[in-house]
């Protein structure tokens, strides 16, 4: 419980007061400043006044769809934005991902789980730490090389193969959609060829994961896209 | 197959019966056609000339000619038998009685010789024409009883109220050569016409059908009532219940009708009310049964939901009014109690949740090409830990194709079969996915199994083992029945389908298929 010295603000916006005084509690805990607002338009309004660090959304805001509250907010700030969804909202949750925001959960999430995706998010707000290396368990990825080891040993990677492991790492802890990873690989006309991604990441896992039919850190968000879980277990 | 042969049947006798005077005939049969008179005069035409070279005298002549004239009798009609008459007398009397070839003045016994031909004539004309309105009458009657002989077949035969109505109308326009029309009452009033028919009332024949519906009286052309309307329009009535509306539009040029045709008319309607009542209940009764189902259905779902939902509940509002109070051991195996129940609600949750989209048509699955492994693990993790102390198996070949599906509703399809091995199997029993390429059917199937070594499938349940609310005696507490009735749903959905048999070596095994399907060459890069 250890009060952050830069006292980083989070606004939440949701409109089932049980869950705010939750987030509340969870949040205070960890250190967090927190805000409130019950509407999508009193969350704008609140954004405005106070410029939070990071923003929890609900999707389901009886005023505004939550979709909308992040166009409008991404319209003004490129503040990192957690999306609250609740089971079977797939499409919305692609769509909202698609427009900007960081990443998502699915109600009912556990603190801890809430806890590291935020951490994550705030991670990358802050300027990288310049540094050339990367690594996750026993893998190595030089960056300015552009060289892969694991376990000690040289890694071939196919530049695809790399290309895609460097956009991983780039986001890392962040749920990425089939279409951005698309998008940034093959180009905005290669947006439905899921297949592609599916087969490179077959790839991708089988040489750098320990475990292919169980992968820890390349993993697959299910009907959204991939997430790349740069410290699994945490 | 039945109606419709029975349908094609019935049109060949209509055909038949008919070909000779259909009731659609509107002249009346008892004017004598030009025809028999024609006969007439050939058959004395020609006993003359034959009789001409015959020696016989002209006394036997007379005979000859009345002989004629009874045989007549049996071929023609009542005016050209008497026709016979005269024109006979009068050919005996110019050719034959002497002087040859010219009129003779008639002694007393040639005279009487005529009368008698008369007399014999118009008797045997009499005689005839009785007869033959008999005969006919007969066979209208036979035509009517045939015809609704007929119609009843193909009501009977047909399997829809639409295909009834429509092979009743369509032999009505046969049968009476006119238009027809079927107009259904509404429950709320009003009337509906039948899209079968081929008589399109306009809105004059509109109003005087709704009149006919509202006072259950017939109304229209050839009626008392509105008779300067274009069809004839009769009330389908069953125990005083106004059923619909029968409407004929016969030809313009239809003076009147007849009492048979009339009467078979009334039949049609009476034949059609019968119907639509018959109709009537079964619609009732199925939509009894209908609601005792969902009756029956609403009161399990009530009495297992309430007691799933309940139980987690009563575990959470317990363990959170312990919480105060407890010390920090028992705070932690408390949270754990909080933590397995409210798993438990969540996944009750989301079954309900997909049983209902599944049963609101709610479910439109992504088809997108996936990987078998990433369900796999996604329900791997879903499941949690329910899988505690399991050993979990899976078998996926390196070369496994990609499948196109919808990874959410497959990864729920594979946590609800892991889960319902977990239920069904005793603690810690191993339980294995294996995941292949089935190339028994055509282009092939993918497939992934799940199996386990429990007790098997038992027989009773086999039937009815993807049903919802259908719970296996053995299954420990929990679930609603509700997993593989999703299970079976969701793979529905995508195309593909679920089976169940047993594990060679015992217990059981699940199968889920898709469609094994090829996709696009993925660009290649410098590998």
């Amino acid at each position: 419980m250890t009060a952050d010295p830069l006292r980083i603000e989070i606004l939440v916006i949701d409109d089932e007061v049980q869950i705010r005084r939750l987030l509340r509690l969870t949040l205070e805990d960890a250190g967090y400043v927190v805000r409130e607002a019950e509407t999508g338009l009193a969350g704008l309004s609140e954004f405005e006044r106070a410029a939070p660090d990071a923003v929890i959304l609900d999707l389901g805001l009886p005023d505004l769809p939550g979709v909308k509250v992040l166009a409008r907010l991404r319209e003004k700030s490129p503040v990192p934005v957690l999306i609250l969804s609740v089971f079977g909202q797939e499409g919305s949750k692609i769509a909202a991902l698609d427009a900007g925001a960081d990443d998502y959960l699915t109600k009912p999430f556990g603190d801890g789980e809430l806890l590291a995706r935020l951490r994550a998010l705030l991670r990358r707000i802050k300027p990288a730490v310049a540094s050339n290396t990367f690594r996750f368990g026993t893998v190595v990825v030089d960056l300015e090389r552009r060289r892969v080891m694991k376990q000690g040993q040289a890694v071939k990677l196919t530049s695809m193969e790399y290309a895609l492991l460097q956009l991983f790492i780039m986001h890392r802890d962040k749920a990425l959609t089939h279409r951005q990873v698309l998008r940034e690989l093959w180009g905005p006309k290669a947006e439905a060829q899921t297949h592609y991604l599916r087969t490179y990441m077959m790839r991708l896992r089988r040489k750098l994961e320990d475990e292919v039919d169980d992968p820890q850190y390349f993993q697959t968000e299910s009907g959204i896209g991939y997430r790349f879980v740069s410290e699994p277990g945490n | 197959m039945l109606a419709v042969s029975r349908g094609s049947a019935f049109r060949w006798d209509v055909a038949t019966i008919f070909k000779r005077g259909r009731l659609s005939d509107w002249k009346s049969e008892s004017v004598s056609s030009f025809g028999e008179y024609l006969e007439v005069l050939g058959v004395i035409a020609a006993v003359t000339v034959v009789s001409w070279f015959l020696p016989v005298s002209y006394h036997a002549m007379g005979h000859v000619y009345l002989l004629v004239v009874i045989l007549l009798c049996l071929r023609v009609g009542r005016w050209p038998v008497l026709f016979a008459a005269i024109v006979s007398a009068l050919v005996w009397n110019y050719v034959f009685m002497p002087p040859r070839m010219s009129f003779s003045v008639l002694h007393f016994d040639d005279g009487m010789l005529l009368g008698i031909y008369f007399i014999v004539a118009i008797i045997a004309g009499q005689l005839t024409a009785r007869i033959r309105a008999q005969e006919r009458y007969e066979r209208l009657r036979e035509r009517r009883a045939t015809a609704l002989f007929h119609l009843t077949m193909a009501l009977a035969g047909a399997r829809t109220l639409d295909e009834a109505v429509e092979a009743a109308l369509r032999q009505a326009d046969e049968l009476f050569g006119a238009q027809s029309a079927v107009l259904l009452a509404r429950e709320k009033g009003g009337l509906t016409l039948h899209a079968a028919g081929s008589f399109r009332p306009g809105e004059q024949e509109r109003a005087v059908a709704e009149w006919v519906a509202h006072n259950h009286r017939e109304a229209g052309r050839f009626t008392g009532v509105l008779a300067s309307a274009e069809g004839l329009h009769l009330p389908m009535l069953r125990a005083g219940q106004m059923l619909g509306v029968f409407a004929l539009r016969l030809p313009a040029e239809v003076a009147a009708l007849s009492p048979v045709q009339r009467d078979l008319m009334e039949g049609f309607a009476v034949q059609l009310a019968l119907l639509l009542e018959r109709e009537q209940l079964r619609a009732a009764g199925e939509r009894e049964k209908f609601f005792a189902e969902s009756d029956r259905l609403h009161r399990t779902l009530l009495d297992s939901v309430s007691h799933e939902l309940k139980t987690p509940l009563a575990v959470l509002r317990s363990a959170g009014d312990k919480l105060d109070t407890e010390d920090a051991r028992k705070r932690t195996a408390l949270t754990g109690e909080i933590r397995t129940a409210t798993n438990r609600l969540d996944h009750l949750v989301a079954n309900l949740l997909n049983q209902t989209r599944l049963e609101s048509g709610g479910v439109r699955p992504q088809l997108d090409w996936c990987d078998v492994r990433d369900f796999i693990n996604a329900a791997r993790r879903a499941v949690g830990d329910a899988m505690t102390g399991r050993v979990l198996k899976t078998e996926i070949p390196d070369d496994l194709p990609l499948c196109m599906a919808d990874a959410p509703l497959m990864e729920q399809v594979i946590a609800n079969l892991l889960l319902n091995a977990v239920l069904h199997t005793p603690a810690g029993s191993p339980i294995q996915v294996s995941a292949g390429v089935d190339h028994a059917a055509g282009a092939g199937r993918i497939f992934i199994r799940i199996s386990d070594r429990g007790a098997g499938i038992p027989a009773e349940l086999r039937e009815n083992l993807f049903q919802k609310f259908n719970r296996g005696r053995t299954a420990r507490a929990g679930g609603l029945g509700l997993g593989l009735s999703i299970v079976r749903g969701f793979m529905l959905a995508q195309g593909g389908e679920v089976t169940a048999g047993d594990n060679p070596g015992g217990g059981a095994s699940f199968t889920v298929y898709l469609r094994h399907l090829a996709h696009g060459n993925v660009p290649n890069d410098d590998r």
